[in-house]
């Protein structure tokens, strides 16, 4: 049985436009923008990191059905877990599709990236779950608590409560894969080792550079969004709050704000 | 994208922005473009493609044979920031269709060719 399918694997129609990260980098680079994802003061921001979400949501949804499907023998309760988390991340899919028409926007207006397939890439089904859950799910709380920030400034609550409902969602599924790392590598120093390695590479990964900042330290920038002139963070906050309900330790949450990229599983 | 209904006659909430609308300008180059390489115009071609890009156009401009193909087919479409991405499909009334996928950005006015790939043989660009 194949494990690790490569990205241009997965099922997409023939209409979308579907881009390694480099080419991304460039075109935006071209234009004298940062090449990372769109930043705050651009005019495409709230758009951008919609569509960024979106496809994070169909490559989650792909990624727990495809751990499901690859590791057959993990106990019967890891299965359904990843079941339950098919079924989440494809109703969050849905709403981040019908947010997207909200701020004017559809899915496919800007390409589709690989870097989040990339951080499926583990034969271990902890160190799968060390990534995606712990690594990549705790990413979402970060960014969802931003855009909830900003849809409060905004007056949105159509995008604040929305985005809530999925970051709820998102705390259990970090919770599920702290669970999961421990348990399966249970009496097994070295394999929870390898996971835990895994998950630090996916945090430095998505550290961009500086690291996370705190809430309070973070610089602003002012954006017009809907009529109104906002100001919203000038970089990616550490969701402190809802990490720790997802059970993340103040010590993680310090390590990732200093850019160490390190998130020790409690 | 599947059809969510005409929000005008919905309750409920509005869209807060407007869909981004191409410039009518990026298509008549898109067009331009892909006529010429269908027609095996090379020059027309070149003179859309910077320096940079020359060597991966021509590659794709060369491997496209004159008047094999008489219609053109924009497949997918995505934008970063003033940028298009666009995947062209060209068919002829006999063999496969060619497919390639390239970027127009626009400078001083003008719509130029930034990055191309052939897709024969791919799925995507993500295949490398």
């Amino acid at each position: 049985m194949e494990r690790m399918i490569p990205v241009d694997k997965l099922a997409r129609p023939e209409d979308h436009i579907l881009l390694p990260a480099n080419r991304t980098r460039n075109a935006r680079s071209e234009q004298g923008l940062s090449p990372g994802n769109a930043m705050p003061y651009e005019d495409d921001f709230l758009k951008s990191r919609m569509h960024g979400i979106c496809g994070g949501e169909f490559q989650a949804m792909e990624a727990a059905g495809r751990t499901l499907y690859d590791f057959p023998d993990a106990p019967w309760e890891f299965q359904l877990d990843m079941a339950r988390q098919v079924w989440d991340e494809s109703r969050h899919a849905e709403i981040y599709m019908k947010l997207l028409e909200y701020v004017g926007s559809y899915y496919g207006e800007f390409p589709e990236g690989e870097v989040l397939w990339s951080c499926t890439q583990a034969e271990d089904p902890a160190a799968r779950v060390a990534g995606i859950n712990r690594g990549l799910e705790g990413l979402a709380c970060d960014v969802f608590e931003q855009l909830i920030r900003i849809a409060q400034k905004m007056g949105d609550s159509v995008i604040e409560r929305s985005v809530d409902y999925v970051l709820a969602d998102e705390i259990t599924h970090v919770r599920m894969g702290s669970q999961w790392m421990r348990k399966l590598t249970e009496g097994d120093p070295a394999r929870f080792k390898r996971a835990q390695e895994f998950q630090d590479r996916i945090d430095e990964l998505f550290n961009f550079g500086p690291g996370r900042k705190r809430v309070e330290d973070v610089d602003h920038v002012k954006q017009r969004i809907d009529g109104k002139e906002i100001e919203i963070d000038n970089g990616l906050t550490i969701a402190r709050e809802a990490r720790l309900l997802a059970g993340f330790t103040e010590e993680e949450i310090d390590r990732l704000v200093k850019g160490f990229g390190k998130s020790a599983a409690y | 994208m599947p059809d969510l209904g005409e929000r005008g006659n919905v309750m409920g909430p509005q869209p807060i922005a407007p869909v981004v609308e191409p410039p009518a300008e990026m298509f008549a180059a898109a067009e331009r473009l892909l006529n010429a390489l269908m027609r095996g115009d090379n020059a027309t071609v070149e003179a859309m493609t910077p320096a940079h890009v020359r060597d991966e156009m021509m590659q794709i401009a060369n491997a496209i044979p004159a008047n094999k193909y008489d219609r053109f087919e924009l497949i997918g479409r995505a934008r970063v920031a003033h940028h298009y991405f666009l995947k062209a499909k060209l068919s002829g009334s006999t063999g496969e269709p060619f497919k390639f996928q390239f970027r127009l950005g626009p400078k001083d006015g003008e719509w130029t060719v930034r990055e191309a790939l052939d897709l024969s043989g791919r799925r995507s660009a993500w295949s490398r």
